[in-house]
């Protein structure tokens, strides 16, 4: 009973301080996205030039005396100044942003559009969420436990060739994925001419759901591979190394000593003790995944986050820009919650709340 | 002192090996354990012999990187990835262990036949497992007991060797140095194996803690049919458990001698200043130490490894390497001193 009361504090008091983390990042954002305030003047001046040239087109109004056709122009710009909200002061404003961001109230999009049309900003993330999981929880997950399973191979034959090899190839990783995926479009879209440019589904999409599937795969196949190609060498290499410290620990020694099998001895002496890092990177790459390949999915034209975050960047679209990473540190933040409670549960030594010893 | 000169003899030829299988626990016969290293081949064990009656105790002593711990290995088949020679014969009870395959080493030598109790026990402990289920895991693998069943007998073993009962549901972080290192030595008897290695059990340990371990060592040795090779630094607390003592000398053995003798009159000069270089309490002695460093196990001297530091050295010494002489006592050594010839 005691014991519950010390995690539900545990539990609460990270909870708020995981909260708290998250509204500060959104602020910055919030700040950023305005350019801490100056946006306002860019909107100011953009609005008075949208309405002097809408004026310009205008006969009738041409012909009015300059003291009247100012005070036409003062009042349009007026109302539409007060459509955007823009006389109240920045500072307050920041804090209404704040507050609605984390209210997951992201408002309207100023620009961008989402495929079926709308402007709210909720629609259009929704819209590219599921290509962005798709491609990349596809290439994260193969390449995560690829390079984890053939990490633990290599780490038993430390010194093999194929342990050189990947050691000597890990630096290839150093290239990003799209300067592979370009290479790949070169080879298999353009001169083999076996799979798609890009895109996420041929056009006009299969009307058949398995026929829609099979295309969706076909254009999966070089973005993954990219991917693939340019973490799998330095992964596995990080994990290999990462094995074999672990396995010179005493205690892997003394199960040997024991007489375990190799594989118990891999299971409950290598991975069991490693889980909390190994959970903790899973973790971090769940995160990154959320946030797609912004130049990955523009070289694969791949409808995704990444690709939306890039154009709302260009197009100043400040909803869009906070709306995408309020998503994405409230995602941090919820991982970073739950892997503290993996951690307490899956490592005897990290305690929930420092309360020393369990009780005997 | 029969037992140490057979050895000899079997050495010089002059008595065939007669096989008194149950007599012995531990017969090694010309050990070498080799590694490779980027600066070359490193001679950890070089022709290593010696003999072990059952339920007696040997302390295996020397400076750092004499070779005593890669010798436990070698028997124990412990080896690292960047073995070069690894010959020899290990008899365990009259099987030449050598013989067989890693895996029926494993399943019938390891921890059935020879256990051990590590150096670093800190860390000899899998951080994420309960204590009680690491102690009775070789019984559920070898003697493919229940865990129940298991678990009663580490509990057994943990009344045995000092260690609270419940402390079988703790970790290892909530365990104090010694509570570790006993649970460790439950761990080592749980199989009643024939053979335990200890290496360095105490070295980690405060004064009182290693007494009190070496307490618990010695009961067991009374109650157990167990023989134990001790590898330690602390020359006087090995005294206490020992029966016979090794010197071992650059990867070989130079001296092979009992209890009684061979710590209060040592033969080979190597020995003589290993033993004067223990500190007697209260008593104004000079502490002997011997000047220069162990040669590189690379390129040992070509006569006795020891030459280049002794003060006793002659001319044969530096030619042609010694070979085993049996002392007054019955002791072997390998020493130019002893020759009569």
């Amino acid at each position: 009973m005691d014991n519950l009361r010390r995690i539900g504090k545990y539990t609460l008091l990270r909870g708020v301080l995981i909260v708290i983390t998250v509204a500060i990042g959104v602020y910055l954002t919030v700040i950023i996205a305005t350019m801490g305030g100056y946006m306002d003047k860019i909107m100011a001046s953009q609005i008075r030039e949208q309405v002097g040239t809408i004026l310009q087109g205008n006969e009738e109004l041409r012909k009015l005396p300059p003291a009247e056709l100012k005070l036409i122009i003062d009042q349009m710009v007026e109302q539409r100044m007060r459509e955007y909200n823009l006389h109240t002061p920045w500072i307050v404003r920041s804090f209404r942003y704040l507050a609605n961001a984390l209210t997951l109230n992201l408002g309207m999009a100023e620009k961008v559009y989402s495929d079926s049309g709308s402007r709210q900003v909720r629609l259009i993330l929704t819209e590219r969420l599921p290509a962005t999981l798709l491609l990349m929880v596809t290439a994260n997950l193969i390449v995560f436990f690829s390079a984890l399973f053939t990490a633990l191979v290599l780490s038993r034959h430390y010194g093999s060739p194929l342990d050189r090899a990947v050691v000597a190839l890990s630096p290839t990783s150093a290239a990003p994925a799209w300067f592979y995926g370009i290479f790949l479009i070169l080879i298999f879209a353009s001169v083999l001419r076996v799979l798609p440019y890009g895109g996420m589904v041929s056009i006009p999409p299969p009307k058949e759901p398995l026929a829609y599937a099979l295309s969706v795969l076909k254009h999966l196949v070089l973005p993954v591979s990219a991917w693939f190609l340019a973490g799998i060498f330095s992964s596995v290499y990080y994990w290999r190394t990462f094995f074999l410290i672990y396995s010179s620990e005493d205690y892997v020694e003394m199960a040997k000593a024991k007489g375990l099998s190799s594989r118990a001895i891999e299971r409950r002496y290598i991975l069991r003790p490693t889980l909390p890092p190994i959970i903790t990177s899973f973790g971090l790459m769940l995160i990154t995944t959320w946030m797609g390949a912004i130049i990955l999915e523009n070289v694969f034209t791949w409808p995704g986050l990444g690709r939306l975050l890039q154009m709302a960047i260009n197009l100043y679209d400040a909803p869009v820009i906070v709306g995408e990473v309020v998503i994405y540190a409230y995602l941090l933040g919820i991982t970073v919650f739950l892997l503290d409670i993996a951690y307490a549960a899956l490592d005897p030594r990290v305690k929930l709340g420092a309360g020393g010893r369990r009780p005997a | 002192m029969s037992d140490i000169t057979a050895t000899a003899k079997n050495e010089q030829g002059m008595v065939n090996a007669v096989d008194s299988k149950d007599d012995y626990l531990l017969r090694v016969k010309d050990l070498c354990l080799h590694f490779r290293t980027t600066k070359g081949i490193v001679q950890a064990v070089d022709g290593v012999s010696f003999e072990l009656k059952r339920r007696r105790s040997v302390a295996i002593l020397g400076e750092s990187g004499c070779g005593k711990t890669s010798l436990a290995r070698a028997i124990l088949r412990l080896l690292p990835r960047n073995v070069h020679k690894f010959t020899g014969e290990v008899w365990l009870n009259g099987t030449d262990v050598m013989k067989m395959s890693d895996e029926w080493f494993r399943q019938n030598v390891r921890w059935v036949k020879a256990s051990m109790v590590s150096q670093a026990a800190m860390n000899a402990l899998n951080p994420v497992l309960r204590v009680g289920y690491q102690v009775a895991e070789p019984l559920m693998i070898h003697l493919h007991m229940s865990k129940e069943q298991a678990l009663q007998r580490a509990r057994e073993m943990f009344r045995l060797v000092g260690v609270p009962e419940d402390f079988l549901h703790r970790y290892a972080f909530e365990l104090s140095g010694g509570m570790r290192q006993r649970a460790i030595l439950a761990m080592a008897l749980v199989t009643r194996p024939d053979l335990i290695v200890l290496d360095e059990p105490t070295s980690a340990l405060d004064m009182l803690t290693q007494a009190n371990i070496f307490n618990a060592l010695k009961d067991i040795k009374r109650q157990f049919d167990v023989g134990f090779i001790l590898i330690t630094h602390d020359i006087s607390t090995s005294s206490d458990l020992a029966d016979e003592v090794i010197i071992m000398y650059a990867g070989q053995l130079v001296e092979h001698s009992l209890a009684q003798t061979g710590y209060r009159a040592p033969l080979h000069p190597y020995a003589r200043g290993l033993m004067a270089s223990v500190p007697t309490l209260r008593e104004d002695k000079r502490l002997e130490f011997i000047p220069g460093q162990p040669p590189s196990l690379i390129s040992p001297p070509s006569g006795c490894r020891f030459a280049p530091r002794c003060p006793q050295r002659f001319e044969r010494c530096a030619q042609e390497p010694p070979t085993f002489r049996v002392g007054e006592h019955g002791e072997l050594v390998k020493c130019w001193l002893y020759a009569k010839d």
